[in-house]
């Protein structure tokens, strides 16, 4: 057993013998990898590990006490809501506690008041149908239905909905943080009255510290419970068709209705996002990559390829594909009339419309970030920018440049940019680099990549969101401070000062970086050496 | 195997350890598929992972284990055995991730049971006793092989010879002798002329489910012998089980396509929605009831046909010559309903979780007999849902699924009434 005796038994009086295992069995079952978001990299061989004990708290008292119990003993622990977020969210040290909150699932939903209160075992699938049944909506996040609302929340949270909505800080309302050292801090209004109706104030508003733009992956405490806004939706129902894999939800065209324009220019496009923020129009908007139209028509991994190696650098550089999502929130003609605005934006522009199928499966309820490991059994984001537009865009240009020298590795993919859509109402530009390859080949260079897009963003100035977790924060930090990772490690040192909670995170990639020999020579920063269990 | 000559052989693990290694934890073999995820209600599909919690019950964490365990990384254990079988081999887990990608789960499931038995460590001890009397008796309750026909109703004669072929099954034959008796009873009020086995013996399904292959290819052979000899071009089950073991498991083991069985596998539903649109079966009496209708795995999912493969995989993890997957989208799923909503009076609801999204009742596939607090828990959790939506009645096509209900229903004293849906047609029909 991979913790004493004594602290297993501590801990299992805490929740029961049912819902704790030190089992090896048990434990290889949480493994990160192989497969998975980030897995068969570098990162997931050198940081991961089997965790010494799993626990399965059910209340926030227990997740309390479990927490308090880990500082006690300084036992490390990792907060795991599903695990879907792949290598970051496992165990980084050996013997570590992985507290795994499937089981606290209690779901509420104040139709009044609009908001939801779930606990991290609510999954997004979930809490869209239980909206959507009652006339709300909320935006599920692109990485999948399958997360964790709460995980979600707290680092990431957008999709092409999000075009009219905007990231999800302010949608986090009253909300329960275990910190690291097993205080209780109530945030919002839940902070006072117990209802969590509002986020910010009356009590305290942790929220900037808990998610930033794309959050701390569970080393600054653990998430119990939120109030999450819904947002009022239209009134008729999203009917579920067809039989797996051929399943869709058929959308009520009269309120409801994708529209796939092609346009003549990168710039047309953005020209459109621009234009109708402007006309205030639109639920939704994103570029199309050309490879995730391919994934979905195609019927397997080898249909995929033979559709693929189709392509080749001048169709993709004239393929402009922008999809607007329309609802007519309020009434029929509020579709009607947005559509009529957006014909007129997209004829100006030297746009037409497609033929586009009156359903959806990507967005609503059903986000199947799973094909993204389809065509080649490797996958991770490695960089996305939350900026303006106007930043965004050369951001895909210019990593679609760097990548071609990685390639392979990577995917041949005919210098694609990437997701590209704009935010709240195109206040901000949205960025997204992906990248996908064979794990059952040498990887090393893949590590590279991930680590030279972080070099590549400080030369060109490019605003990333991936800082702290997710890259060496000595390399990072002093660049975009310029004392970032001082701020972020004096932060961390005073809500969890004995380091356990998901420890070496925020420093896992530098710790990387100084474990696998092939890293390296890519060294050419400083840091202090990293001490960190095995 | 990771690259290089593969197969779908499943009496070999290696093949499957490209699949062990790419599952990506998105547990889309877990939740209900997410179009048609109900809410926070009855929003799973694995018995085993929402029965035993820790992720290491659902096929994501199956797939570390089986690795873990091929490569040598873990060894076997008390723990390891009941994650292996405390599962119900229902294929919710295979279509699930089918949805997206393109790994054999199922397939992986059953090599890895087929391992444990070759490595003497599997199966579980109550299935070892039963595949003795399956052995000594030809059935899976150990009863007297001579009692087997003992079910055929009075007036009811099977021809020596036909072109349908009736296989009864060990359950219809012992257990729900209803079952069989309402299938005759059909065969017979439909003018149609069946025949029986001269020595029917059970199908092996129990056998092959815990991993026991050599066996079950022993009595795969023997009974598609007998088919063959006995001349018939139709096999017909009653039993969502033997229909699976017919149709595509008796193929996968002799390494042959279900077309090549050199006769058709039919279940009683598929037979009786062609009599019905022929106009040669009439539904005609009317059965006043608010039924729901469970889909038995067997028959839905996993009863698409077999087509073996083997090939070469390659970069990005491509296979060569293509493989068509089975991937649960043309199950038996619309025949059973469209007789149900033939039937005069008859309200059919849907669950929440249908067709290929339904949740296994927990009996087949060893765990019955294994682990029974399991097989009754899950029954329990489906009739929550036939209770959800109003139901008077759950229907399935199967008497392992009727059996477990109705263990369960008399076991808590409900008023729920559980039906084989030959009976229903039996009762339509019937004057
Ligand atoms: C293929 C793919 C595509 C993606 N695309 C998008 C996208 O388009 N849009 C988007 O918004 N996101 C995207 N993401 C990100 C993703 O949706 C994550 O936000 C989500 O996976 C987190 O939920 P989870 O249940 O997987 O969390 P987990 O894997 O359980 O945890 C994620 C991290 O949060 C920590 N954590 C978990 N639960 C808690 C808690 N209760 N309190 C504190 N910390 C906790 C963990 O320690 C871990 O570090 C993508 C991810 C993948 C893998
Ligand atoms: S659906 Fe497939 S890939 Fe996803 S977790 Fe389940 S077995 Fe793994
Ligand atoms: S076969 Fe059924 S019970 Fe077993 S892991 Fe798959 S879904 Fe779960």
């Amino acid at each position: 057993m991979a913790i004493s005796q004594e602290t297993y038994q501590v801990l299992e009086s805490i929740v029961g013998p049912e819902y704790i295992s030190a089992n090896p069995v048990i434990c290889e079952g949480y493994r990160a990898g192989p497969g998975g978001y980030e897995c068969g990299s570098g990162y997931e061989r050198v940081m991961t590990k089997v965790p010494g004990c799993v626990i399965m708290p059910r209340t926030t008292e227990e997740v309390q006490k479990i927490v308090k119990v880990c500082n006690r003993y300084k036992i490390p622990y990792v907060p795991y809501s599903t695990g879907f977020y792949g290598a970051r969210s496992h165990p980084h040290v050996s013997d570590e506690l992985l507290i795994d909150l499937k089981r606290m699932n209690d779901f509420e939903l104040d139709e009044k008041h609009l908001y939801a209160v779930v606990e991290p075992g609510i999954i997004y699938s979930q809490l869209q149908e239980e909206a959507m049944r009652r006339g709300m909506y909320i935006v599920v996040g692109g990485g999948g239905s399958q997360v964790s609302a709460i995980a979600n929340m707290i680092g990431d949270g957008w999709s092409p909905l999000s075009y009219r909505i905007g990231l999800p800080h302010r949608r986090i309302l009253g909300t329960e943080l275990v910190l690291p050292d097993g205080e209780l801090v109530k945030l919002g209004s839940l902070a006072l009255q117990g209802d969590p109706f509002w986020g910010e104030g009356l009590g305290p508003d942790l929220r900037g510290l808990l998610r930033g733009f794309t959050g701390l992956r569970g080393c600054l405490g653990i998430v119990t419970k939120m109030a999450i806004k819904l947002l009022p939706f239209q009134p008729e129902r999203l009917e579920p068709t067809g039989i797996s894999p051929h399943t869709t939800l058929q959308l009520p065209t009269n309120r409801v209705k994708w529209i796939n324009f092609s346009m003549p220019s990168k710039d047309a496009m953005k020209e459109a996002m621009y234009e109708m923020s402007k006309a205030e129009i639109g639920a939704g908007v994103t570029k199309v990559p050309i490879f995730w139209r391919v994934i979905a028509k195609a019927k397997s991994k080898e249909e995929f390829w033979k559709l693929w190696s189709k392509e080749n650098e001048e169709t993709l550089s004239s393929f402009h594909v922008l999809r607007v999502l329309l609802i007519g929130f309020a009434s029929e003609e509020q579709l009607e009339y947005e559509e009529r605005v957006l014909t007129d934006i997209i004829t100006e522009l030297g746009g037409e419309a497609r033929r586009t199928r009156p359903s959806d499966e990507s967005w609503f309820k059903n986000a199947d970030a799973a094909g993204m490991w389809l065509m080649c059994g490797g996958y991770v984001s490695v960089d996305y920018v939350i900026e303006t537009i106007e930043h965004a865009i050369p951001h895909g240009e210019n990593y679609a440049q760097l990548k071609k020298s990685f390639t392979p590795p990577l995917m041949p993919d005919y210098g694609d940019p990437g997701w590209f859509q704009s935010f709240e109402l195109s206040h901000q530009g949205y960025s997204e680099f992906l990248v996908y390859w064979d794990p059952d080949e040498n990887t090393d260079r893949v590590d590279h990549f991930y680590l030279e897009t972080s070099k590549e963003n400080i030369r060109k100035r490019f605003y990333t969101s991936l800082l702290g977790p997710h890259q060496p924060l000595y390399l990072t930090g002093p660049a975009y401070g310029p004392n970032y990772h001082k701020w972020l490690l004096a932060v961390k040192g005073e809500f969890d000062p004995n380091f356990v909670c998901h420890p070496p995170v925020p420093l896992a990639h530098d710790a990387f970086v100084e474990q696998a020999e092939w890293m390296k020579p890519l060294k050419d920063w400083e840091s202090p050496k990293i001490r960190q269990k095995k | 195997m990771l690259k290089g000559k593969t197969s779908l052989d499943v009496t070999q693990v290696e093949n499957f350890i490209f699949d062990m290694t790419k599952c990506i934890k998105c547990k889309g073999c877990t939740w209900v598929d997410h179009i048609y995820m109900p809410g926070v209600k009855f929003s799973t599909r694995c018995p085993s992972a929402t029965r035993y919690l820790f992720d290491s019950y659902g096929a994501y964490g199956k797939m570390r284990i089986g690795l873990a365990l091929v490569e040598g990384r873990l060894d076997y254990s008390h723990e390891l055995l009941k994650i292996l079988y405390a599962c119900t081999l229902c294929g919710a887990c295979d279509v699930g991730c089918k949805r997206n990608l393109d790994l054999e789960i199922e397939l992986t499931l059953e090599a890895l049971r087929i391992k444990a038995v070759k490595d003497g460590k599997g199966p579980m001890p109550q299935h070892k006793k039963i595949a003795q009397d399956i052995l000594t008796e030809h059935n899976r309750f150990g009863a007297p092989h001579q009692n087997r026909t003992k079910w055929l109703p009075e007036g009811i004669k099977p021809s020596p010879k036909a072109d349908v072929l009736y296989f009864v099954g060990c359950s219809a034959s012992y257990t729900n002798p209803e079952i069989a008796q309402a299938t005759v009873k059909i065969l017979d009020a439909s003018g149609t002329p069946f025949m029986l086995m001269p020595d029917e013996w059970c199908c092996g399904n129990l056998l092959y489910s815990v991993g026991m292959v050599d066996e079950a290819r022993e009595l795969a052979r023997r009974n598609v012998d007998m088919v063959k000899q006995a001349g018939a071009t139709t096999l017909l089950t009653s039993c969502a089980e033997c229909y699976r073991m017919w149709k595509v498991d008796y193929p996968k083991m002799l390494g042959i396509s279900t077309a090549d069985l050199g006769f058709r596998v039919v279940h009683l539903v598929e037979y009786v929605d062609e009599l019905m649109k022929k106009g040669t079966l009439k539904l005609t009496n009317r059965i006043d009831l608010r039924l729901t209708y469970h889909d038995s795995c067997s028959l839905s999912r996993l009863s698409e046909p077999w087509v073996p493969w083997k090939g070469e995989r390659g970069l990005w993890g491509m296979v060569n010559p293509p493989l068509d997957r089975r991937r649960g989208t043309n199950g038996v799923y619309q025949q059973p309903r469209d007789i149900l909503k033939a039937i005069p009076g008859v309200e059919l609801v849907e669950m929440p979780r249908m067709r290929e999204n339904a949740f296994c009742c927990g009996a087949g596939r060893g765990t019955m007999e294994a682990f029974p607090d399991f097989a009754l828990w899950a029954a329990e959790q489906r009739l929550a849902e036939v209770k959800e939506v109003g139901a008077e009645a759950v229907v399935s096509a199967c008497p392992w699924c009727k059996d477990n209900f109705a263990k369960v229903v008399s076991k808590n004293g409900e008023k729920l009434k559980v039906f084989d849906i030959s009976e229903l047609v039996l009762a339509s029909v019937e004057v």
